[in-house]
């Protein structure tokens, strides 16, 4: 079966997706689930009054049927007790629309756990006693960097003397300090292609830098350990891991600066 | 409603002048080239023909020609030929990180049968890095694979560059010359290549036809075993009909390249330039410069390429794009992803790839429907934010 090969029921969802859009308030809960390899991210809405489910919206990034799942499933649960709700899953949603391309039934078909996501939060919000998954690795800041010594002027740099030698280079920078997210920024006047890594969820630095990043052309990756620095000779590539996701990737860079 | 067709670098239309010249050998010209009867030399006269006709496409000799089912066979035939051939003098392949894919699954493959293989970097724009490739070879390298242009972002390899290495170095050069074939002119001699993949369709000819052109004391083993059709190379009766359209094409382009690359060069410029100006967060993957006439390759930061493409298919327009939920295994296309880009920006890309049926039209519908596209998916995505101003 052709990946792309959908029911008119997806079709018409991707085409009308329902209840688009965000939630705010204090009866608000949201869920998010991400697989960033295959490319689907999506945002569950809940407002919830008492044990039942009053309103839904979703945002998603995704193909046609990660578009046409979390549509479906904000119309499903809208009216739903929070137990029935906990009980949908990835195949009801798939059965409601007509089904899925195979392919499509795991990576693109999360909107249930994004909705279960919601539900748990906002049970563990207000203090209902729902066991804890052991996900979450911690985020501190290791300090080994496979290749980092063997690389050491092949293409990692502990300082940046000459930015010209960074022309159109593609360049990782580590996240570790004002210093670096300054380095990151200059870096960017003569490269258009700069990443600056970090394991946390925000770049902690001044308001000043915050802002200058905001509008530079820095490209920044959020909850990420640089593991690897890897290449025949010189820096060719990184291994990177995605935290949130427990999952590792490869990146093709020309240049990786750690400022210690 | 008429669908607007820009996905010229998967499938082209034939030719109708080509069809009308293939008719003939499937009724009253049927002979088998091998047989020695009046009906069998017709058949021959016209392999000969066709031999001789696609050697000067790419200048090449006549008896450098093998005909194939198509530029995989070709590609297989090629590669896997000329390793197994010379397995004695070193079982090492260069290739690029660009190559098609059926060249990186034939490495595995390779890899699986002893061989080593090294893939070569690019850089931001696709291109080979040549002293990447020149160090990468060493005494036990026999093969070296570079495609003429990338039949994704359509960034054009320095061919010549490579053919020089490949020389001074004393190794065979395989070049895979479908995405670039009638875009840009293929000269074996010039450039240095011993060993190149053509396929009839991408240059308007019926599909299940290719050729592996084949330089003299470059021999390859043969794959498909059997009556000794192509000198023992590629046995099997020839499919003369498919034979003769591919020929037509090539000697119709030959006349009309020229004039399409320079009316392609016009499309994708304002193509590139007008949805890049139009389109906050887009950026153009592969080279500004070095590509292919007929290619524009765009991304869109915060939305994702199978959403962009079914968009457009409901628009009546059939595009491609570089998402992995498009292909067969949910990988992000392996091109971008050596260019640099990260997963989520490989997956938000769209491909227009202009041929000889498109007309200006054509590509006014696609630049009209890119911004309406856009502009819903990312209302819809909860990674776009309109940060920059």
């Amino acid at each position: 079966m052709k990946s792309t090969k959908y029911s008119e029921k997806v079709l018409d969802h991707f085409r009308n997706p329902r209840n688009v859009g965000t939630l705010e308030g204090d009866d608000v809960s949201v869920g998010k689930v991400g697989n960033p390899t295959c490319g689907d991210i999506m945002e569950v809405f809940l407002r919830i009054d008492g044990d039942k489910i009053t309103e839904a919206k979703f945002r998603t990034f995704g193909c046609g049927s990660a578009i046409a799942t979390t549509s479906m499933t904000t119309e499903m649960v809208i009216g739903m007790t929070l137990d029935d709700a906990m009980k949908l899953t990835r195949n009801d949603v798939a059965d409601e629309l007509d089904g899925l391309p195979p392919i499509k039934m795991h990576c693109s078909n999360l909107a249930a756990d994004a909705l279960h996501d919601a539900i748990t939060s906002y049970q563990r919000g207000r203090g209902d006693d729902v066991p804890e998954d052991e996900k979450k690795a911690d985020t501190s800041t290791e300090c080994i960097i496979v290749g980092q010594d063997e690389f050491l002027d092949k293409g990692v740099w502990l300082a940046v003397d000459n930015l010209k030698e960074f022309e159109d280079q593609r360049t990782l920078v580590q996240h570790t300090g004002d210093v670096s997210v300054q380095q990151a920024l200059e870096l960017s006047d003569v490269s258009d292609r700069v990443i600056l890594l970090t394991p946390e969820n925000s770049v902690v630095t001044t308001p000043d830098l915050e802002e200058q990043l905001e509008n530079s052309r820095v490209k920044i990756l959020y909850e990420s350990r640089l593991l690897e620095i890897r290449g025949e000779f010189e820096v060719e590539k990184v291994l990177i891991l995605n935290l949130d996701e427990d999952e590792d990737y490869e990146l093709f860079v020309d240049a990786v600066v750690i400022i210690e | 409603m008429k669908e607007v067709y820009l996905d010229n670098q998967s499938a082209k239309p034939v030719d109708p002048r080509v069809i009308e010249g293939m008719l003939p050998y499937f009724g009253e010209k049927y002979g088998n080239p091998s047989a020695l009867h009046t009906i069998g030399d017709i058949g021959t006269d016209a392999l000969e023909e066709s031999r001789k006709s696609i050697a000067k496409f790419i200048n090449a000799d006549e008896d450098e020609i093998i005909f194939t089912s198509g530029a995989t066979e070709a590609i297989n035939l090629g590669i896997i030929g000329y390793a197994m051939k010379n397995k004695s003098k070193g079982n090492h392949i260069v290739m690029s990180e660009i190559e098609h894919i059926s060249i990186h699954n034939i490495a595995k493959y390779l890899e699986r049968s002893g061989f080593e293989i090294s893939k070569v970097p690019v850089d931001k724009f696709g291109r080979v890095n040549l002293k990447k490739l020149e160090r990468r070879i060493t005494d036990k390298t026999i093969l070296l694979s570079v495609g003429y242009a990338s039949n994704e972002i359509g960034t054009i390899q320095p061919i010549r560059e490579i053919g020089k290495i490949a020389e001074e170095k004393g190794i065979a050069f395989h070049s895979d010359a479908v995405a670039a074939e009638g875009l840009m002119p293929i000269d074996v001699k010039r450039d240095g290549v011993h060993l190149l993949a053509l396929s009839s369709n991408d240059i308007y000819g019926p599909k299940g036809v290719g050729v592996l052109y084949m330089r003299k004391k470059f021999r390859v083993n043969p794959l498909m075993i059997g009556g000794g059709q192509e000198r023992g190379l590629r046995s099997g009766s020839e499919d003369v009909a498919g034979i003769v359209g591919m020929k037509i094409a090539a000697e119709i382009m030959q006349k009309e390249m020229p004039g399409e690359v320079k009316l392609f060069t016009e499309y994708r410029d304002k193509m590139i330039k007008q949805i890049l100006e139009e389109i906050p967060d887009s950026y153009l993957n592969g080279h500004p410069t070095e590509r292919l006439a007929s290619n524009t390759h765009v991304r869109f930061d915060g939305i994702e390429g199978e959403s962009i493409l079914l968009s457009f298919k409901d628009k009546g327009i059939a595009i491609s794009t570089g998402s992995a939920c498009t292909s067969k295994t949910l990988e992000p296309s392996h091109t971008l992803i050596a260019t640099g880009l990260l997963h989520e920006e490989a997956h938000g890309s769209l491909q227009i790839t202009t041929g000889r049926f498109n007309t200006k039209q054509d590509i006014d519908s696609v630049l009209k429907a890119v911004p309406d596209v856009v502009t819903r998916l990312r209302d819809l995505s909860p990674i776009y934010k309109t940060k920059k101003v």
